[in-house]
């Protein structure tokens, strides 16, 4: 399904995503990026540095902010993502990603969208700001 | 306390990394699929379209963060990061980053100063300009520095 610039409404939410934060998938995802320390993917290994438990790393929400997006809007352009690493997001542990949109652009056909990743506890653990361009 | 004028004068701008980088496209459809991308353009390599996904270049990074001889005014401490793709990037696409401080600038709260450091860098194909992906530090000042 395409959704253009003209199908958004501003302030419309984006379907809510419930990302795999599982060892075994961000096991993938580290190997992907690259990242090769036990704090990602060793509950173990993570305590012993002090974390609460593994933890997903912050470019693994930032790329599953962009992934929530392209499930909404298909061929959008991602222009810009900015994204805060606010506290960590702990490996097994169940979260949400919330949108937003709050600013339309007619000119460009781009829109900005407010992002969030939480836990189960309703606490905000990254933030982002996308810029996309719509058809 | 740090000169954030001297700071700035000193490092901002300066290209202080050069490395080189290159898509592969197994690394990308896993990158894609653990985020949870459903669209064949960044999951089929065989899709006319196949491309990275947008924020892929975020994978990758320098030698170092900071400059070598940047002053020691605290740990630096992962903040954030953004990414402004300027276009697709294709399997095998061979990519040269280039990285110099783009922003300095401090927020002090009722625990002192916070000093945040945006490292930039820049991914260049041949001498296209295709992502810019920056990496924002903070530093909790040291009392006394």
């Amino acid at each position: 399904m395409t959704r253009g610039f003209d199908d958004v409404e501003f302030g419309e939410d984006l379907p809510e995503l419930r990302p795999d934060t599982s060892v075994a998938n961000v096991t993938l995802f580290t190997k992907a990026a690259g990242m090769f320390t036990g704090r990602f993917t060793d509950h173990e290994a993570a305590r012993k540095q002090g974390l609460p438990g593994a933890i997903v790393p912050g470019i693994m929400s930032q790329a599953i902010f962009a992934a929530m997006i392209h499930r909404w809007a298909p061929e959008a352009e991602l222009q810009t993502i900015d994204t805060v690493f606010r506290a960590p997001v702990i490996v097994d542990q169940p979260h949400r990603v919330t949108g937003v949109v709050t600013d339309m652009d007619d000119e460009t056909r781009s829109v900005e969208i407010d992002l969030t990743l939480q836990n189960e506890a309703g606490e905000t653990r990254v933030l982002g700001t996308a810029t996309v361009r719509l058809p | 306390m740090m000169d954030l004028e001297e700071l700035k004068g000193d490092w901002l701008n300066l290209d202080f990394d050069e490395r080189e980088f290159e898509v592969k496209p197994d690394e990308a459809v896993d990158f894609a699929r653990a985020a949870g991308e459903t669209a064949p353009r960044f999951l089929d390599p065989s899709d006319p379209d196949f491309q990275a996904p947008a924020t892929f270049t975020a994978r990758f990074h320098g030698r170092r963060l900071l400059p070598e001889e940047f002053p020691k005014i605290g740990l630096p401490l992962d903040a954030g990061k953004a990414v402004m793709p300027k276009r697709p990037l294709r399997a095998g696409a061979k990519l040269i980053g280039k990285s110099h401080l783009h922003e300095i600038y401090e927020k002090t709260g009722r625990s002192g100063r916070m000093i945040f450091l945006v490292s930039r860098m820049e991914l260049f194909e041949g001498q296209e300009l295709v992502s810019i992906v920056d990496s924002r530090m903070v530093i909790r000042e040291k009392p006394g520095s």
